[in-house]
């Protein structure tokens, strides 16, 4: 077998079955967590649980967490929170705006959208790949992160990494040959998909779940998230 | 075929000395193709201008004429039409002096019994010393019922000429790999001359067509050395497909840049931006295209604006889309299929979570019991 028929493989039966199990898998915990919460509320609100929701997003969502003062566990978890915001923005980005990816998304959805130049993209990417660096060595000195980890953290670390790492060797024509560089990027692109409802990566989705809940809990009570 | 020395035989043919030797530095040039920039990494250009022109002279003044027999099978004829069409005259002439085709199906003036009589005295002749070049598929279905020629299945014909012949030259995608022949649902299943004869090497000569020069650097190679030359890990000749198109593309820079070509007449176009968002196969496609391209070095498909389908490559036919970026995947699953999934894992969700709350229930059900004793 050479690097062009590993390279077929990952991205035609693999990336089949990876999809597959990744959608099976997420339906599946979402099913779950549906069945978890469904209980009648019969207790009047003290106020609004639509602004509770609002609130709960605008202050847990994107920029409040990082104005220092305003959360003290911003100044406690400053490489926490500036490295894994920047490795966040750039996988995003990445993810979704740049060239080949939007190609693949484009396949998939059957649409597709302007991206932005590689320039732009591969400094996010360097960005993310020098954020996840960061995040190791913090979860390998910090005691609490210490305490926190465990093989399946270990484990998301490494398949998330990988196919940022190999993405970025391959655009950048590090590895070759290039299908060499393609077909790893794509294996550790499918492993990643599979392990992804297996693991707490899937708060992409539950992220939303956990805030809207809280929010509504929030707005019931009548507090201020 | 006259026991006579490709020079006396270019010298009968009003080859001046002159031309001669000018011939045989094109030649030398063209195998030392993979001594091009850019060298591989790590690898510095010791051995360049190894072969010389006094040393392919020196091998055709002293080696007589090759005898090549060519078959066709499942083909277009195409490859053989991009060497007698090719428009550069000096080399292919070089080299159709330098080989002496004996059989092939489309150019033979004979007809019938007689020019298979005359492959058969061929290959009695020069049994051991023929070279085999192979144009289009091998059908494998129904003992290769799909492509007869006199009575004769490709399958047996291949493999008659395959055990007399010195070397074996695959031109052409379909000869190479299957082609497109082989296309899903390849219902003749088709396949490679590789995948049929396994006891001797294979050249292969991938493209569609094959790039003329390429044939005839690999057949000039066979003459000068007597052996064929360095082979990658799908058989292709080292010095022709040691490189991707898309580290000598000519569009390469504005790649580097990210400017891409979004439709075939946007400004990007119409700036000769990179054509990856048009689905160029460029960057896994080897062949020697962006540097020999074609019409005496006029243009190849990506110079004229149109992306790399990545002919040289094993079930190109099949490698995703022409026109879809190449990052996408090759299959996608059905909308059925995601809808399975999707049902399945919700399914099981329901039934789990289900299973849990009845679980409860009789634990909660039971407790006040257990109290109350």
């Amino acid at each position: 077998m050479n690097w062009y028929t590993l390279l077929e493989f990952a991205r035609g039966p693999l990336f089949k079955v990876a999809w597959l199990v990744f959608i099976g898998g997420m339906t599946y915990r979402l099913a779950r967590v549906i069945f978890l919460a469904w209980k009648k509320d019969k207790v009047p609100s003290m106020g609004s649980k639509l602004g509770g929701v609002v609130k709960s997003y605008l202050k847990g969502g994107i920029v409040w967490p990082f104005i220092p003062w305003v959360k003290r566990t911003f100044s406690k978890n400053m490489v926490t929170y500036l490295a894994g915001g920047l490795f966040h923005l750039g996988l995003l980005v990445v993810l979704i705006l740049g060239t080949p990816h939007m190609l693949a998304w484009k396949s998939l959805l059957g649409f597709g959208w302007p991206t932005l130049p590689l320039p732009i993209t591969d400094w996010l990417a360097a960005v993310s790949i020098v954020a996840m660096i960061a995040l190791l060595i913090n979860r390998l000195v910090n005691p609490v992160m210490k305490l926190l980890t465990g093989p399946a953290e270990w484990l998301n670390w490494t398949l998330v990494f990988l196919p940022m790492v190999s993405g970025y060797l391959m655009t950048h024509h590090l590895i070759n040959p290039y299908e060499k560089a393609f077909a790893l990027h794509m294996l550790t692109v499918d492993f990643l998909l599979i392990w992804i409802p297996l693991s707490r990566i899937s708060h992409f989705i539950f992220y939303f779940f956990s805030r809207t809940r809280q929010g509504i809990y929030f707005g019931k009570r009548g507090v201020n998230p | 075929m006259p026991e006579e020395t490709i020079y006396e035989h270019l010298q009968k043919e009003g080859v001046s000395r002159r031309d001669f030797i000018k011939m045989c530095g094109m030649l030398a040039g063209v195998m030392g193709l993979g001594q091009l920039p850019p060298f591989e990494m790590g690898k510095t250009p010791t051995d360049l201008g190894a072969v010389t022109a006094k040393q392919v002279a020196r091998a055709l003044e002293s080696k007589p004429r090759v005898p090549v027999i060519w078959l066709e099978f499942q083909d277009c004829a195409g490859c053989s039409e991009a060497l007698t069409r090719s428009q550069s005259p000096t080399l292919i002439d070089l080299v159709l002096n330098v080989i002496s085709v004996e059989y092939h199906e489309t150019l033979t003036a004979a007809a019938g019994f007689q020019t298979e009589a005359n492959k058969e005295s061929v290959m009695e002749q020069y049994r051991g010393q023929y070279v085999l070049v192979v144009e289009g598929s091998i059908p494998s279905g129904e003992n290769g019922a799909y492509c007869t020629i006199g009575g004769r299945s490709a399958l047996d014909l291949l493999k008659e000429a395959a055990d007399g012949a010195a070397a074996i030259i695959a031109t052409g995608n379909c000869a190479a790999f299957g082609g497109l022949p082989k296309a899903k649902p390849n219902p003749t299943g088709a396949k490679g001359v590789w995948e049929i004869i396994t006891d001797k090497p294979v050249l292969n000569i991938p493209g569609c067509p094959a790039i003329p020069e390429v044939f005839t650097g690999s057949v000039a190679h066979f003459v000068v050395f007597g052996a064929l030359p360095e082979l990658d890990s799908l058989n292709r000749p080292m010095p022709f497909y040691g490189h991707t198109i898309h580290d000598r593309c000519l569009r390469r820079p504005f790649y580097e840049a990210g400017k891409f070509a979004g439709s075939f007449d946007d400004e990007g176009a119409k700036q000769g931006w990179c054509l990856y968002k048009l689905g160029c196969k460029g960057p896994t496609t080897y062949n020697a295209c962006a540097v020999m391209k074609w019409d005496q070095g006029l243009s190849f498909p990506v110079q004229s604006g149109h992306p790399c389908l990545g002919c040289s490559e094993p079930n190109f036919w099949d490698g995703g889309g022409f026109y879809q970026g190449q990052s996408a995947p090759l299959t996608r699953p059905e909308v059925t299929m995601v809808g399975a999934a999707a049902a399945a894992g919700a399914v099981a969700g329901a039934a789990v979570s289900s299973i849990g709350k009845a679980k409860k229930k009789t634990t909660d059900d039971a407790q006040p019991a257990q109290d109350g004793d």
